[in-house]
């Protein structure tokens, strides 16, 4: 495993910090807004954390960027790296997704529909197979960010590191919240 | 002949063991284990081709250097009769350090391959486990063809083991994306070579095995960065179909290495279970993430998360160690990160101390209902059991804590919690 404390140590630091910028903005935010406001430094801190190293990271901030709102946040946590960083992730996931969607409108002008006359058991049972691994590989596109432009071998691979991500997020925020849980009880 | 291979000059007491079996015995144990690499031996070479690019891929990530050492291991077995099982794998594992059973000429070329090759780490792993399978081997020939004229045979072992490190070699290379065009001349060359020398010796069972299968292979263009695959016996050799191949294998490959990661995937055989599986396990994991940080937005009216005073009496006892002397450092300037500091450091060693205060979240591996029951039952602790050493975790805190210190911030009290968290973590660390 990629060293997960330090990952973890580099996720609250920046998590924090946006909280922070998030936070000295408005006042009397509902709980709605704090909710979205946590998760999104969460999900930006978590993705600044892979250093535009992955593709699930870089198009999670590529995201958040689309938004007005969100790109003070976004230049705040990406400041230590340069904003160099920001605007390649935005321009690469530009161009994987243009050159992924040229590659499949290239594959499906060519595909050549086949006519099923009388289909043997094993046959059908492969079809089916297939059938159901597209469908399923369709959901876990949708689930992790910037997957509906990967291909399948890419798709592994980043939803291998988005687990570990999620992991390391899922364990720190949790900690966070007994932490101030203990301190609101006392 | 014999001797020479049996009774390496100087080397390792290691192999005084094989002096209690007799010849014939280790001689039997050997062919059989010969045959046995031999079939595996195909399965090894893609094996080893996918892990250099697999390694390159996950090497910056470092997610998989242990499996990778493993599997390695798995697939290079022990030679029963030459070397005892823990030595073996040790020195698969152990990069590149030197072989030191004496095959003569042949241990000296196994030395060059893995030479060339001990620049990238995954490249020696995959050089040194073909340069043991491959010592062997050249060893086992050695005992059948004793048989045969001495000389004869010892020219033979040497063009054969030329040709078969230069193959092998070319193939490492290839696989590494290194390829030069030359280099795959000169594997035509040695090919032919081969087969030529082949045709010359005896029918020995090895080496017509290896001449079919040299010619039933078919070796793709040589360009820079194409991957170099060699189709199986009996399979067809288009390029398409090998393409395929190839890429089903990859997404083999990773979905163990996803096997591994997800809980409760080791009795799933097959793509749609694992993908099953994925599916529902990134989505409880992003439902964690929107229940935890709804949690935190209902307990936090302000989103300040001042964590100075987190845990400033309760969560820690007071224990009494003597902490080293920090000198005082310099100024820092930038207050903001200041103030992380403490509460990251304290929060790091909350993550330490936690493992000791939920016993229940301990049982669990995974669950699909609703929200509210996630952070009781659902629990990561392939997370917990913390896989990098305690001493980089305390250093880190260490560093921490001095600038921390620095600060002037820190009352005496305050001292005693950030002790006794860091007692604790590292007790949690150990067990």
């Amino acid at each position: 495993m990629r060293d997960p404390s330090s990952l973890k140590q580099q996720f609250l630091k920046k998590w924090i910090l946006g909280l922070q910028v998030c936070g000295s903005g408005k006042q009397n935010m509902s709980i709605l807004e704090r909710k979205e406001a946590i998760k999104l430094s969460a999900d930006i801190a978590l993705a600044s954390a892979r250093d535009g190293r992955t593709r699930w990271s870089r198009a999670t901030i590529a995201n958040a960027s689309k938004h007005d709102d969100n790109k003070v946040l976004v230049q705040h946590l990406l400041a230590p790296e340069s904003e160099s960083l920001k605007k390649s992730s935005i321009g690469l996931v530009v161009r994987d997704n243009k050159r992924v969607r040229c590659k499949k409108i290239l594959k499906w002008s060519c595909c050549v529909k086949r006519v099923r006359k009388s289909v043997s058991q094993v046959v059908l049972a492969k079809s089916i197979a297939k059938r159901m691994v597209n469908r399923k590989t369709r959901v876990l596109k949708s689930l992790v960010p910037g997957g509906e432009f990967m291909d399948d071998i890419c798709l592994i691979e980043e939803t291998l590191d988005y687990i570990e991500s999620l992991r390391a997020q899922v364990d720190v925020m949790r900690t966070l919240a007994k932490a101030t849980e203990l301190v609101n009880g006392k | 002949m014999i001797n020479r291979a049996l009774l390496p000059a100087g080397g390792g007491e290691n192999m005084l063991h094989c002096t209690d079996m007799t010849v014939l015995e280790r001689q039997r144990a050997r062919i059989k284990w010969q045959q046995e690499q031999q079939q595996q031996f195909q399965l090894q070479q893609q094996e080893i081709s996918y892990f250099t690019e697999l390694a390159d891929v996950f090497h910056q990530a470092g997610v998989h250097e242990g499996g990778l050492s493993e599997v390695v291991t798995r697939s290079v077995k022990p030679d029963p009769g030459l070397v005892d099982n823990g030595w073996n794998n040790d020195h698969v594992v152990g990069y590149g350090v030197g072989l030191p059973y004496n095959n003569g000429l042949g241990f000296e070329l196994n030395y060059g391959a893995i030479s060339r090759t001990s620049s990238c780490p995954p490249e020696a792993v995959a050089a040194v486990a073909e340069a043991t399978v491959k010592g062997s081997e050249s060893v086992v020939s050695d005992m059948i063809s004793s048989g045969a004229g001495r000389e004869s045979s010892k020219k033979r072992k040497v063009d054969k083991a030329v040709a078969e490190e230069d193959t092998r070699d070319k193939r490492i290379k290839g696989c590494a994306e290194q390829g030069e065009s030359k280099i795959t001349e000169k594997n035509n060359n040695k090919n032919s070579r081969n087969n030529n020398t082949n045709k010359n010796s005896n029918s020995n069972k090895e080496n017509s095995d290896e001449t079919s299968k040299d010619n039933s292979k078919v070796s793709e263009v040589q360009k820079p960065d194409y991957i170099h695959v060699r189709a199986r016996r009996g399979q067809a050799t288009d390029s398409h179909s090998l393409a395929e191949r190839v890429r089903r294998e990859k997404i083999s490959e990773r979905m163990k290495y996803l096997q591994d990661l997800v809980p409760g995937c080791d009795k799933i055989t097959g793509k749609a279970g694992m993908l099953d599986e994925i599916i529902n396990y990134v989505q409880s994991l992003q439902r964690q993430v929107e229940f935890l940080s709804m949690k935190l937005a209902a307990a936090n009216p302000r989103l300040d998360f001042n964590v100075d005073n987190l845990f400033a009496k309760e969560a820690f006892p007071a224990c009494s160690i003597n902490f080293p002397t920090i000198g005082m450092s310099s100024d820092m300037t930038n207050p903001a990160y200041l103030q992380f500091n403490p509460a990251q450091q304290q929060l790091v060693a909350c993550c330490g101390l936690d493992m000791g205060i939920d016993p229940p979240d301990m049982a669990l591996k995974r669950t699909t209902s609703a929200p509210v029951s996630i952070p009781e039952t659902f629990l990561d602790s392939s997370c917990f059991t913390q896989t990098h050493p305690p001493p980089t975790w305390d250093a880190d805190l260490q560093n921490l804590y001095n600038v921390a210190f620095d600060q002037g911030r820190q009352t005496s009290f305050q001292t005693q919690p950030f002790t006794g968290s860091i007692e604790a973590s590292n007790l949690k660390m150990e067990m």
